[in-house]
């Protein structure tokens, strides 16, 4: 590799019949190697990890899958046996447990109280944090990412230390909500700030201010609008983790969709499974609408946006720190 | 006197105004002392007793002494694996995906992919990876097929190489995502002139590709630590292996083990978010260094 002239690679990408057009800015930093033999031997390794990947992340989804769409124990799977079996059956069979319901309903209150609590709390706080104490930024983006630090088992030994002298609130299934505003406020946070930061807001608040509009309509017709993305993400990801946190819910003995998750597995194993399974596809497509309604149209179709992205990262930890 | 209060007039006003402001943050730090400050202090202040009540260090060293050390030394050992292996396969995969570019769309998936699966774990994940590698897996049957009999060794799904196979599927994408900016702020400039200078491909990475990442790898292996070591769900899915802090943790909230000493319970905590602490703050210095290159 080393007698590559770095620069020629670019008239070599001309001449590629494959690719033709004008060379394009090279991805990544890297020049273009694609057209030489050596430099296609030279993708092999990348294309090799990719695949790889793939097959490490699509496997064990595929055999949860199975193990909930075909009633057949691996015991006895086989050529033979691969196709006996198949039924959606798995999937539905757990909406017939009594417990199922109650569950569902509380998971999805403790989703919608956290993302609401969360709104409440954090658009007028950082808000007035951008306008009137730009000072204060760094120590807030500080405090918020202090959550990360706390694992979620270690915060329920705090709850439980705190509990005799608060047993009429933390006995209620509502309590969790707070905590869950706690969780999900290193992503939250960052990116209503984030989207703050995108925004002239000073410029924004004074013009509708001098139009005549009072802080209600301001926040309301010109801020809420401009900050669409962050609010969308934030909501998105808070009610991903709510309905996935399993942590701190099992110890505090709530009976949460988790919970059920985990005990119906040992009443009706495949069902149980099943019902896992579809818990993961619920997920995946709340992570995939929100991809969606967030993208970036630009020169080159649509991308991810990378604030989007860069929120789902800090969700990710506070997912498994945490402990959903 | 009067000279003084004149000049001491015009900094009064906006000291006033700046003192109404701290009003508008108050409900906010109200809320993080009730639900943040308050449980995490009271971890350390229950820690922080002997036996008899009075203030002291006992719990603390208990919590790090015999069958606990061994399940931090446990712990630590996991994590670090977890960690490296996803640095590894997450800057691979992030390298691969960054400069590909053909399917132009695999670098988009790639992204949104990672978004989702470092998202994905506790019961799904514990259970998909249950159905695949478990004592009765469909993998663990077609590796037995082939005559490779995992489950005749000590695997197990809480012991080391299971764990650390399990934590990759959230730690791998994890890594891509915290990379991938740092592999777009290698310049090509830099690579034409290590190989205008002479510098092979090796060259390159050696002296200019790696020290640029270098700081971003590393922070990138505390993040992953962290994330490993203070991962519950997953884990208490798959085994009961007390070996793991978390878990360990989990039995003393629960009442499992040793009723009665709660404060080494609390000792556990107050180490594990120790640790916690220790690592993030390692990561936020790494990442103030990492971002000096991505611009």
């Amino acid at each position: 590799m080393a007698d590559v002239n770095p620069l020629a690679p670019d008239l070599e990408v001309v001449i590629d019949p494959e690719i033709g057009g004008p060379p394009t800015a090279p991805i990544g930093g890297i020049p273009p190697t694609a057209g030489r033999p050596a430099a296609r031997l030279g993708r092999l390794g990348p294309t090799l990890v990719v695949i790889l990947c793939a097959m490490f992340f699509i496997f064990p989804l595929l055999s949860l899958a199975r193990y909930s769409l075909q009633n057949v124990p691996t015991v006895r799977l086989g050529w033979s046996t691969l196709f006996d079996k198949w039924s959606l059956k798995g999937l539905t069979k757990a909406f017939d447990d009594p417990h199922f319901g109650p569950t569902l309903r509380l998971s999805l209150k403790l989703a919608l109280g956290t993302v609401l609590l969360t709104l409440a709390l954090l658009l007028p706080t950082a808000i007035w944090v951008h306008m009137r104490l730009p000072r204060m930024r760094p120590v807030i983006e500080f405090i918020t990412v202090l959550p990360y630090v706390i694992p979620a088992i270690a915060m329920v030994a705090g709850i439980v230390v705190v509990k005799p002298h608060a047993r009429w609130f933390l006995n209620s299934d509502y309590a969790l909500i707070p905590f869950y505003v706690i969780l999900a406020l290193p992503f939250t946070y960052r990116s209503i700030d984030a989207g703050l930061r995108s925004i002239d807001l000073k410029t924004l608040v004074d013009a509708s201010r001098s139009l005549g509009a009072g802080w209600g309509t301001t926040l309301r017709r010109a801020v809420v609008p401009n900050l669409r993305t962050s609010i969308i993400s934030s909501a998105f990801l808070t009610t991903a983790v709510v309905l996935g946190e399993f942590t701190i819910a099992s110890t505090l003995l709530k009976n949460t969709l988790p919970t059920f998750q985990r005990t119906f597995v040992g009443v009706n194993p495949q069902a149980g499974f099943g019902l896992n399974f579809l818990a993961l596809v619920v997920t995946t497509m709340l992570f995939a609408l929100l991809t969606l309604l967030t993208r970036k149209r630009g020169a080159k179709g649509t991308k991810p946006d990378a604030a989007v992205t860069n929120a789902m990262a800090y969700s990710a930890l506070s997912q498994q720190s945490k402990g959903i | 006197m009067g000279g003084r209060t004149e000049r001491a007039a015009p900094s009064a006003s906006p000291k006033a105004r700046r003192s109404w402001a701290w009003l508008g943050v108050l409900p906010f730090f109200a809320f993080l002392v009730l639900f943040l400050i308050i449980p995490a202090v009271s971890v350390f202040t229950e820690a922080l007793k002997n036996k008899d009540g009075s203030f002291g260090f006992d719990a603390m060293r208990e919590a790090f002494r015999g069958q606990n050390l061994d399940a931090f030394w446990f712990s630590v050992r996991f994590s670090a694996g977890a960690a490296a292996v996803g640095v590894l396969v997450g800057t691979l995969l992030a390298y691969a995906a960054a400069t590909a570019k053909r399917p132009k769309w695999l670098r988009s998936l790639v992204t949104s992919f990672s978004g989702v699966a470092a998202n994905l774990g506790g019961l799904p994940l514990a259970f998909a990876f249950i159905s695949l590698l478990g004592r009765q897996g469909v993998l663990t049957k077609v590796l037995d097929y082939f005559g490779w009999h995992l489950y005749a060794g000590d695997f197990n799904l809480g012991q080391v190489p299971g764990l650390i196979t399990v934590y990759s599927y959230f730690n791998i994408p994890l890594m891509v995502l915290i990379t991938l900016p740092a592999i777009d702020g290698l310049k090509v400039a830099w690579r034409e002139a290590a190989a205008n200078l002479g510098g092979s491909s090796f060259v390159y990475w050696r002296r200019v590709g790696l020290p640029v990442l270098a700081p971003s790898l590393l922070g990138g292996f505390l993040l992953l630590f962290a994330n490993s070591f203070s991962a519950y769900a997953t884990a208490a899915i798959m085994t009961d292996n007390s070996k793991i802090v978390s878990l360990r943790l989990g039995f003393f909230l629960g009442g499992d083990i040793n009723v009665g000493q709660d404060a080494i319970g609390y000792a556990l905590a107050a180490w594990m978010i120790i640790i916690m602490a220790v690592a993030m703050a390692l990561y936020w210095v790494l990442r103030k260094r990492a971002e000096r290159w991505q611009t």
